[in-house]
């Protein structure tokens, strides 16, 4: 368990992958874009002593993706999100299948979420319900810019995801992750409009929407419709490695976060691989707001809410019961393998101290 | 005009070449595409000139690519003694599409057979944006000045007169004036008449996301939503640098082509 000043962080990293963006996997020059260009993000707000060369980035394996998570206790649980382009990659680019392989050697750390596109139509619904048969889903993540066939993406508003909503809701997936961030190239930028998600939410108001990437470039957007709308999150992932070289604007954009959503809809999440939680928590939990961004946004970014960003926020989603799990967690496997008995024996017995 | 009368009797140099590209901005961050450091070379060969330049990604979207494109080589051929300007982007994933059709003055369709709606609605978003965080500067600067966000919703355009570097705003129907840096007003202007907002039927300076006069009780709400569009650009622009950062380094490893 990461430590800050004394105080035990519980960290859910919300956003997670298992990917293959190797050679052989590429089918499509959009495969190979798509990876070089998340190099460049993972570059560009990685500090220089932790950059991964591109042939590790392109694959890593299980064991690796382990180790960068819970080798230094930087991470106790982690959420997984993943993205398909059949497209571009023969076998996918990071399937649910992809990461059960880990969610699976350790289910207690992990929470496996799927996906659905709603231009798969029939089929597609019998695959979300396969998900849920087979892996117990609780939620899926959603990436409108997608490529399938001829179409360029689609709209969570639009009557074909309707239908697919509405048998989330049915199979009690009600977790919603749909990517609003940065273009990736090559798809499409406006295809990660945030607009979306207005109706969306207002439609299904059992469901939770957490949008994953803020909404950036439209974060001003996102904010609005968040303020709107209590069954929208924001999953910090690509915000929190601002804080690696651009601190002033990270403190900025948490302060609109915190001034229009409050502290209890925002998730923190490394994207790893894009970055890697192993250094990401500790910058995040440094991180602060100058006081003038104090005094503007009339907010605080003080420990009780870094905890709640960094982990307390996903539990409630997710009916995580932290303190259930630090018991379970003195001796699972990840604490044998890793040797983490002593982050969470300390706690083990109050009563007698 | 005048401006061009001059450029005439001076020459065409890179100085003045320069100060009209400084015009141009990058739509999406709102900010002059000099002071981004876009550009790497200016070459002039008697009436002819040609500009080089580079975006921070290889893959940043080809319809901004194309609006910097079009409207650098359209500021430097408004200059008296340019018979023609050449742009040549640089690095980028669209080049060979962009320059042909920006040098031969194609239109985006033209030159983007494929793309699917044109390149003005999107500069419109922008430039919605753009107008939003600018009125964040500009109403900022009206509250330090000691107006209050009655006044400042009630302001029209004719109740602000530009004189140099100042801008005198004249409140309670011109019995009392304040004077305030003419910069962010004037910057505001610009995009305020470049979405529609000056001569339409509102009379009012300022307004909401819509566009629409502000109402009673909401100059607050409307001001913290102008301030998320500028942290937004802003925010933008920071990803867009590290991103150009990266790509210069020079222990960058190269990527592999598919």
């Amino acid at each position: 368990m990461y430590e800050y000043e004394g105080e035990e962080v519980f960290v859910i990293d919300s956003h997670l992958h298992l990917w293959d963006a190797s050679e052989p996997n590429i089918t499509h020059e959009g495969g190979e874009q798509f990876i070089q260009c998340f190099y460049d993000y993972h570059t560009a707000f990685t500090p220089e002593e932790k950059q991964w060369d591109l042939e590790e980035y392109r694959q890593y394996d299980a064991d690796r993706m382990a180790g960068d998570l819970f080798g230094n206790a930087a991470v106790d649980m982690g959420i997984f999100q993943p993205t398909y382009l059949q497209d571009f990659y023969a076998e996918g680019f990071n399937t649910i299948g992809d990461n059960a392989e880990l969610a699976e050697r350790y289910p207690e750390r992990f929470v496996l979420n799927g996906r659905f596109d709603p231009r798969d139509g029939e089929a597609g619904l019998r695959e979300l319900e396969r998900q849920k048969e087979q892996y117990d889903i609780e939620g899926v993540k959603l990436y409108t810019a997608e490529w399938n066939g001829d179409s360029k993406g689609w709209r969570l508003d639009s009557e074909e995801s309707f239908r697919f909503l509405e048998k989330c809701a049915e199979l009690g997936i009600d977790k919603i992750h749909p990517h609003k961030g940065p273009t990736i190239r090559p798809l499409n930028r406006d295809a990660f409009d945030v607009a979306d998600v207005d109706d969306a939410a207002t439609s299904f108001p059992e469901l939770n929407f957490v949008v994953e990437h803020v909404g950036l470039p439209r974060l001003d957007d996102f904010c609005w419709i968040a303020a709107q709308e209590p069954n929208v999150y924001g999953g910090l992932a690509v915000a929190a490695p601002m804080a690696v070289h651009r601190p002033r604007k990270f403190g900025e954009i948490m302060g609109e976060l915190l001034f229009w959503l409050g502290e209890d809809r925002l998730l923190f999440g490394s994207d790893y691989a894009l970055w890697n939680p192993d250094w990401l928590v500790d910058v995040v939990m440094n991180a602060e707001l100058t006081q003038e961004q104090r005094d503007e946004y009339g907010v605080e970014l003080d420990i009780e809410i870094k905890k709640k960003i960094m982990g307390e926020n996903a539990a409630d989603l997710y009916d995580i019961d932290i303190e259930e799990k630090k018991r379970q967690f003195r001796e699972d496997a990840v604490t044998k393998e890793f040797g983490l008995g002593d982050h969470y024996g300390r706690s083990a017995t109050p009563a007698d101290d | 005009m005048s401006a061009d009368t001059r450029d005439g009797e001076d020459g065409v140099s890179e100085a003045r070449i320069r100060e009209r590209l400084d015009r141009v901005t990058d739509p999406e961050l709102d900010t002059s595409i000099v002071e981004l450091e876009y550009i790497d070379e200016i070459g002039i060969d008697g009436n002819e000139v040609h500009v080089a330049m580079t975006l921070p990604t290889a893959w940043c979207s080809p319809a901004f690519a194309w609006m910097m494109a079009t409207d650098a080589r359209d500021e430097i051929e408004r200059l008296h003694g340019v018979s023609e300007a050449t742009i040549e982007l640089r690095e980028h994933m669209h080049e060979r599409e962009i320059n042909r059709g920006v040098n031969k003055g194609l239109s985006f369709g033209e030159a983007f057979p494929d793309a699917e709606g044109g390149v003005e609605p999107v500069r419109t978003e922008l430039d919605e944006k753009a107008r939003l965080a600018r009125q964040h500067d500009a109403t900022s600067a009206l509250l330090d000045a000691g107006l209050d966000g009655d006044q400042i919703v009630a302001l029209t355009r004719d109740d602000i007169m530009i004189e140099n570097d100042n801008a005198h705003v004249w409140l309670r129907e011109g019995a009392v004036g304040v004077c305030v840096d003419a910069d962010p007003l004037e910057r505001y202007v610009e995009k305020a008449a470049a979405t529609g907002l000056v001569d339409d039927d509102h009379p009012e300076l300022f307004r909401t996301p819509a566009g629409e006069p502000i109402g009673p009780e909401a100059f607050e709400t409307v001001h913290h939503r102008t301030r998320a569009a500028g942290v937004n650009m802003s925010g933008q622009g920071s990803v867009c640098d590290a991103l150009h950062e990266s790509r210069r380094a020079e222990d960058r490893p190269p990527l592999s082509s598919f």
